[in-house]
């Protein structure tokens, strides 16, 4: 299913010594160091990533709970169970909103960053600033926007503070109907930076004269993004919005630490998918069946959007 | 700053057109451009405020470690005073240093990420390589099998590999950690690393073989030396990784002597606000991050044109 995920780049033309005339020998000897050079990566990531993964699947049809009890298979009752539970409710439509919403809302604040960034004077620091909170830790994210959204009258977090200074009124940012919303721009600031930076290297790899001649023909800056930069950056895109999309769906420390207390689990409202599978499993009650169950409806989410996202942005790559 | 570009773009234009012989690495806008000036001011700004509050944000960050509770929330804006006042500047740093135990954790941490990195390469290198240009059949498939491991969320597969660390003693273990952290990193890394190779020319590996090197040698004397940015990069960008890394540091590690820097900060955070020892807090923010600021600042560019190569092209 997930074949058509992630291509190699330039998979079709093989750099290899095969047909360019190098001694057959030689050929024969090289080839002789394939596997030994393969083998321990495929060990390990076939021990590590792929029985682990199938393992999940085989578990997530079991009402396992956890070491001491034995798994008792029960078909599609866990899932079924699973989709009645408040928590995955929550937690399933936050992620959705944070790969779709979130996914636009940093595509847009990258895209309009890099029509102004690319002819701008200072933007390669500016990008290195922009994309600096991508190496700090999200805990440690979490854990600073947790007090800079503090809200307590008289002691205000930074947010609150700046509003209150220039005479608005302090907001309940982690309050119950506001987090999810407040956990999106989090993740959008956080997050924009890294695809400004890769959208802006497709950006400059396009050469100045079309935007030159563009500019002769009096092309405005929305007609020069959606005539030039979208189209010859559009394969990046492609890679961007999967890359995206692989780090929203395992959104978690970021979420657990800033709504919650960092021990426990936070509220029930904040949970994204990562954070219920952690409840389930090693958080509070071990449950282990509707850990993994949760651990599959992931990885489902992630092939369906990313088969999709290669599907909707299929277009020929244009060559310059 | 944004000024003097506008001022400079319209004395060029209302004067003579701007000269076109000699392009400049970053040509001028050219004539029409003026037209939509106010827009531009607008981008502008909007993209140095975005910067500055960047800044700001930093900036009260690191101001906010060496400050008291209230001092944070009253003055946030403010430099530093009182914990200078008392003759005690680095009280945070020390109470966050002292109760989360993060001496021990910063070593943990420091060697960990240090050894994962170095095997992680030495083990996606040969990988890599064989994978992209060797030319055996099938390696295209291969590749985009390992490739899609980056697509699986880790939450897929801790339990079963928690189960299995029990059964075989490595729960509660920093080698044990160290095998996940390796094996996990492999996806990302071989996919790096094969575009590296792909793009190495191949005559050199042509002219070693006429010269008579054993293929061994070929890889180790000229393909590695000259993938040396790629392997770089790739130890730098997972060296970062895997010191933000924390919810398998929080699966795998039970007992504080194991911790990591992230698993240590994790479980000092509920202590900490409970206390509300806010300062403390955010000085255990900064020990955490000041490194990798500091990494960054010296690496910026081959941390950024490495990410960018791993995900574009």
């Amino acid at each position: 299913m997930t074949t058509s995920v992630v291509t190699p780049p330039a998979s079709g033309h093989q750099p290899g010594a095969g047909g360019r005339g190098t001694p057959a020998a030689h050929v024969a000897r090289r080839k002789k160091l394939f596997w030994p050079f393969v083998a321990p990566t495929l060990v390990l990531y076939g021990l590590f990533l792929v029985v682990p993964t199938l393992a999940t699947v085989v578990l997530s049809f079991s009402n396992w709970r956890g070491a001491g009890d034995t798994p008792q298979f029960t078909g599609f009752t866990q899932y079924a169970q699973m989709f009645s539970d408040d928590g995955f409710q929550n937690a399933f439509v936050n992620t959705l909103i944070y790969i779709t919403l979130g996914g636009v809302g940093t595509f847009v604040l990258a895209f309009l960053f890099t029509m102004v960034l690319r002819d701008m004077r200072g933007n390669k620091m500016v990008r290195a600033i922009l994309f600096f909170p991508n190496i700090v830790a999200p805990v440690a994210l979490g854990m600073f926007f947790g007090v800079v959204y503090r809200y307590q009258p008289n002691r205000q977090g930074l947010a609150n503070y700046l509003l209150e200074s220039v005479g608005l009124s302090a907001v309940k940012f982690l309050e119950a109907d506001s987090v999810t919303w407040v956990v999106l721009g989090s993740i959008i600031w956080a997050s924009a930076g890294f695809y400004i930076t890769i959208l802006m290297a497709a950006v400059d790899r396009i050469p100045p004269y079309l935007y030159e001649d563009a500019s002769i023909a009096g092309a405005s800056p929305w007609q020069k993004f959606r005539n030039i930069t979208l189209p010859l950056t559009w394969d990046v895109v492609g890679i961007a919005g999967v890359l995206w999309t692989i780090n929203a769906i395992k959104i978690f420390e970021l979420v657990f630490v800033m709504a919650g207390s960092g021990t426990y689990a936070p509220p029930i409202h904040t949970w994204t998918l990562g954070i219920f599978v952690f409840d389930r499993s090693f958080g509070g009650t071990p449950a282990y069946g509707a850990a993994c169950a949760c651990a599959v409806v992931m990885i489902v989410l992630v092939s369906v959007f990313v088969v999709a996202l290669r599907r909707l942005l299929r277009r020929d790559a244009i060559q310059f | 700053m944004s000024t003097t570009a506008l001022s400079s773009s319209s004395t060029g234009s209302t004067g003579q057109p701007p000269p076109r012989r000699k392009a400049p690495r970053r040509p001028k806008p050219a004539p029409g451009t003026q037209r939509i000036s106010p827009l531009r001011v607008i981008g502008l700004t909007v993209v140095w405020l975005f910067t500055a509050f960047n800044l700001l944000v930093l900036y009260w960050l690191i101001m906010a470690a060496f400050k008291t509770p209230l001092e944070i929330f009253r003055e946030p804006l403010s430099l530093p005073a009182t914990l200078f006042e008392r003759g005690t500047p680095f009280r945070n740093f020390v109470y966050a240093w002292e109760s989360a135990e993060f001496g021990t954790a910063f070593l943990n941490t420091v060697i960990l990420v240090a050894v994962c990195s170095v095997v992680i390469v030495l083990v996606s290198a040969p990988a890599a390589y064989a994978l992209s240009r060797l030319g055996v059949r099938g390696s295209g498939p291969m590749t985009a099998f390992i490739a899609i491991g980056m697509g699986v969320p880790f939450q897929t597969v801790i339990i079963p590999l928690f189960i299995a660390m029990s059964e075989i003693d490595l729960n509660n273990n920093l080698f044990g950690l160290a095998l996940i952290y390796v094996a996990l990193s492999l996806p990302f890394t071989v996919f790096l690393l094969t575009g590296f190779f792909r793009s190495l020319p191949d005559e050199l590996e042509e002219a070693a073989s006429i010269d008579g090197a054993s293929a061994t040698r070929t890889f180790w004397s000229i393909m590695l030396p000259l993938a040396r940015g790629g392997l770089i990069t790739a130890l730098i960008l997972n060296a970062i990784g895997l010191w933000n890394e924390t919810l398998l540091a929080i699966v795998f590690l039970q007992e504080n002597a194991n911790f990591t820097l992230a698993r240590a900060l994790f479980t000092f955070y509920n202590a900490a606000s409970y206390q509300s020892e806010y300062g403390g807090l955010l000085a255990g923010v900064a020990i955490i991050v000041l490194p990798m600021l500091v990494m960054y600042i010296l690496l910026a560019r081959r941390i950024i044109t490495g990410l960018t190569l791993g995900a574009g092209k």
